[in-house]
C-alpha cells in the first residue's frame, strides 16, 4: 500500500512539475545538442558548460527582449541516431536554437529535422558537406576541412618553400580526404607532391614505407592521420636519419604526440585552430577567465569556444532584430560581417559556412613549446 | 642497395618479435593441437605490466639498467604465471572436449584479457619512455642501424638458441617432443602429460612476453588491442614455418618479417597486409604442412 502511495506521490508530481515549466511563458528556450556521454564525452560537456554560463550571464543582465534565457541540453552520445534523437527531442520542447553539436555525423543527421522545423543550427563540425545540403538553419561556427587543406598548402608551399613534398594519410574517410584536399590544393598553387601514400592506421611500423620515401629525398612529410601513428611516423622518420621536415595534420596536435615522438618532437610544423590559450582576443581572456572561475577548469578545447561564438551570435541577432522568428535570425545571421567573436571576428556566408581560416601553423621547439609560425588574415 | 639492406635490416628486427610470439602458437598447437588466441592478448598484457613495472622501477630511483632488467625479469615471470593460470582455467577443463570448444574457449579468453586490459589500463593509447635503451645509431654505409633493433635481434637469437638447445637436448624437451608426437603413448612411458601442457605455456608465455616487451621497447606506443595485430602475424608465422615445428616457428617470423617489408617497401604499402595472405595461401598450396613442417598422419 504505502508504496501505491508513494507511485501517486511522484505521478502526481510529475504532472505539476511538466505543467509548471511548460506555463512559464516568457522564456527563450536554446537546446544543446552535444555528446555528454561516450568517447567525446569531455568536448560534449565543454559545450554544454559553455552554454549555461553564458546564458547565466544574460540572464544576469536581464535576458534578451525582457525574457529570460532557459537551456535544454540533450546527449547524441556522438552517434547518427542520438543526433536524429535530440533534434526532435529539441524540437518538441520547443527551443529556437541549438548549440553543437561537437561532430560532422550527429550533425548532418540532425540537419534536416532542424531545417524543417525552423530551428536555427549552429556547429563546430568540421565536414564540408553539411553546408551543401542548403539548409537556411545551418551555421557553422568553425571552419571546414577543406579550409585546412587550403591553408596547409599555402603553408607548406608560399610560406616554407619546400619543393618535394611527401602527403600521407591513413585510410579513414577524414584523414584520407584530407589528403586528397590537400593534394589538389597544393595542385593548384604549383606545389611539387612526388609521393603521396597511405598507412595502416595502428600498424606501428612505419619503416618500410618512409625507407621507401627515404631514397625520394623529400624535403617535408605531411601527415593527414591522427597522433597515435604521426607520433611514431615522426619517431621512426628521425630514427632512419630522414631529414625531412614534418608538418602533422590537426588530429597529430595532441599531448600524446610527444610522447610518442619523444626528442624528434622539437622541429615538428603542427596545423591547427589556434589552442584557446593562445587567442589574442580580449573576449577570449574574459570567457577562459569566467569558464574557470566557474568550472575550476579550462574548457577541454577551441571547439567549446566555437560554438560559444555560434550561442553569441545568435543571441546578438535577437537582440539586434528584436524577434525570435527564425527566419528573420537567419536572414541576419547571413548577412552578419566582422561581429567582435571569442575565436575571431564572425561573418556568416549565404550558405551558413563561417568565412575566413581560422587556422595556424605551430613550430614544435624546445620540449612541447608551441610557437605560431605562420597564420593566414 | 642502401635501401634494400635498409630495409632487411627492419623487417629482421619486427621478424624476431613476430619469431618470439610465434613459438608460443606452434608450441601449444605440437602438444595439444589447440590454437591459442589468446597468445596475442598475452604479448599486448606483456608490454603493459612492463610499463608498469618500469614505471615503478624509476619510481624507486633504480638506474636504467637495473629497471630494465627488473622489468624483464618481472614480466616474464607474472606472464608465465599467467599462462599457466590461463591453461588452467580456459583449456584443461575442456581438454576431452571437442576441439572447436577449445577453440571458443581460446577466443573467449582472448576478449576477456583484452577487456581487461582496457578495464585496468584505460583505452587510450600508453607510451614507453624513449631514454631507457641508449639509443645509439650507426651509419654504415647509408643503412641506419639503432641499438634496440641490435638488442632485439641479438636477445632474440640467443633465446631460440638455448629454447632450440632445451627442446633437443633435456629430459623436459624430451618430454615435450615425445608429447607432441603421441600424448597417450607419452603417458604409458610415465610422462606427466599435464606437467607437459604447464611446461609449454609457461615456456611460450615467457618467451610471448619478452616478444611484448620488445615491442613496447621498439615502437613505444601501446593500446590494447594490439594483442590482436600482433598474434594475427605471429600466427601466420608459424603457419609460414609449419605449425607445431619449433624451428619452423622461427624461420617463419623472420620470413614474414622481411617479407611484410619487402612488399611495402617495393610493390605497395598499401597492398602488404593482402599480399602477406596471399603469400601465405601460395605456401599452403605447394606445401600444405608450411615450409619446415612434417607431414602428420591424421589420428583417426
Amino acid at each position: 500500500m504505502k508504496l501505491k502511495n508513494l507511485l501517486w506521490v511522484v505521478v502526481s508530481l510529475i504532472f505539476v512539475l511538466s505543467f509548471s515549466s511548460s506555463y512559464a511563458a516568457g522564456v527563450i528556450k536554446i537546446g544543446v545538442q552535444a555528446p555528454i556521454t561516450g568517447p567525446f564525452a569531455n568536448e560534449g560537456q565543454g559545450i554544454d558548460n559553455a552554454v549555461k554560463m553564458l546564458v547565466e550571464q544574460q540572464n544576469a543582465k536581464g535576458g534578451l527582449l525582457g525574457k529570460k534565457l532557459e537551456v535544454v541540453t540533450c546527449d547524441d552520445e556522438g552517434t547518427a541516431v542520438g543526433g536524429a534523437i535530440c533534434a526532435r527531442k529539441l524540437v518538441n520542447d520547443g527551443v529556437i536554437a541549438v548549440i553543437g553539436t561537437y561532430s560532422s555525423t550527429p550533425a548532418e543527421s540532425a540537419e534536416p529535422i532542424y531545417a524543417r522545423a525552423g530551428v536555427l543550427q549552429t556547429s563546430d563540425a568540421t565536414a564540408d558537406s553539411l553546408t551543401k545540403h542548403g539548409y537556411w538553419t545551418f551555421f557553422r561556427n568553425s571552419c571546414p576541412n577543406s579550409a585546412e587543406a587550403t591553408f596547409t598548402a599555402d603553408f607548406l608551399v608560399k610560406k616554407m618553400h619546400f619543393k618535394r613534398i611527401v602527403v600521407l594519410s591513413d585510410y579513414s574517410t577524414y584523414s584520407s580526404d584530407l589528403a586528397d584536399a590537400t593534394v589538389a590544393a597544393l595542385k593548384k598553387i604549383g606545389g611539387n607532391v612526388i609521393y603521396k601514400g597511405k598507412i595502416q592506421a595502428g600498424s606501428q611500423n612505419f619503416t618500410p614505407i618512409l625507407t621507401k620515401i627515404k631514397a625520394m629525398n623529400p624535403d617535408v612529410i605531411y601527415f593527414s592521420g591522427y597522433y597515435t601513428d604521426g607520433g611514431l611516423i615522426r619517431a621512426q622518420q628521425v630514427a632512419l636519419g630522414i631529414k625531412a621536415a614534418f608538418v602533422g595534420g590537426d588530429s597529430n596536435d595532441n599531448p600524446e604526440f610527444f610522447k610518442l615522438a619523444g626528442k624528434s618532437a622539437n622541429g615538428v610544423y603542427m596545423i591547427n585552430v589556434p589552442r584557446p590559450d593562445i587567442l589574442p582576443y580580449p573576449l577570449a581572456k574574459e570567457f577562459l577567465r569566467d569558464y574557470q572561475a566557474k568550472y575550476h577548469m579550462m574548457p577541454p578545447s577551441i571547439w567549446t569556444l566555437f560554438n560559444a561564438d555560434g550561442l553569441r551570435a545568435i543571441m546578438y541577432a535577437i537582440e539586434k532584430t528584436k524577434t525570435t522568428d527564425t527566419k528573420k535570425l537567419a536572414a541576419f545571421l547571413h548577412n552578419l560581417k566582422n561581429f567582435p567573436g571569442i575565436t575571431g571576428p564572425i561573418t556568416f556566408t549565404k550558405d551558413g559556412e563561417r568565412a575566413g581560416s581560422r587556422f595556424m601553423a605551430y613550430e614544435i621547439y624546445n620540449n612541447n613549446q608551441y610557437k605560431v609560425v605562420y597564420k593566414e588574415d | 642497395m642502401e635501401i634494400f639492406l635498409q630495409q632487411i635490416v627492419n623487417g629482421l628486427a619486427i621478424g624476431s618479435i613476430y619469431a618470439l610470439v610465434a613459438i608460443g602458437y606452434t608450441m601449444v598447437y605440437g602438444v595439444m593441437k589447440l590454437i591459442n588466441f589468446a597468445h596475442g592478448d598475452l604479448v599486448a598484457l606483456a608490454a603493459y605490466v612492463g610499463l608498469t613495472v618500469l614505471m615503478q622501477a624509476f619510481g624507486m630511483h633504480l638506474s636504467n639498467l637495473w629497471a630494465v632488467i627488473l622489468m624483464f625479469t618481472v614480466t616474464a615471470m607474472f606472464i608465465s604465471l599467467f599462462g599457466i593460470i590461463l591453461e588452467r582455467l580456459a583449456y584443461r577443463p575442456l581438454r576431452k572436449a571437442p576441439r572447436l570448444s577449445a577453440v571458443v574457449s581460446a577466443l573467449g579468453a582472448s576478449l576477456a584479457i583484452e577487456n581487461g586490459i582496457m578495464l585496468i589500463w584505460g583505452p587510450n593509447i600508453k607510451v614507453f619512455p624513449s631514454n631507457i635503451f641508449p639509443s645509439t645509431r650507426w651509419h654504415i654505409s647509408g643503412v641506419v642501424i639503432n641499438s634496440t633493433q641490435i638488442a632485439i635481434l641479438l636477445l632474440s637469437i640467443i633465446l631460440m638458441i638455448a629454447l632450440y638447445i632445451f627442446i633437443n637436448r633435456t629430459k623436459i624437451g624430451t618430454a615435450i617432443r615425445a608429447s607432441a608426437i603421441d600424448q597417450d603413448a607419452a603417458k604409458l612411458m610415465g610422462i606427466n602429460v599435464n606437467g607437459i601442457i604447464i611446461a609449454i605455456f609457461a615456456l611460450g608465455s615467457f618467451l610471448g612476453s619478452i616478444g611484448g616487451l620488445f615491442i613496447g621497447i621498439y615502437y613505444r606506443e601501446l593500446y590494447f588491442q594490439m594483442g590482436w595485430i600482433y598474434g594475427l602475424n605471429a600466427f601466420i608465422a608459424a603457419i609460414i614455418g609449419g605449425i607445431g615445428n619449433i624451428p619452423g616457428a622461427m624461420l617463419g617470423g623472420m620470413l614474414l618479417g622481411i617479407f611484410n617489408v619487402l612488399i611495402a617497401g617495393y610493390v605497395s604499402n598499401t597492398w602488404s597486409e593482402a599480399l602477406t595472405f596471399a603469400l601465405l595461401i601460395i605456401i599452403l598450396i605447394i606445401k600444405p604442412t608450411g615450409i619446415l613442417g612434417e607431414r602428420v598422419a591424421e589420428k583417426v
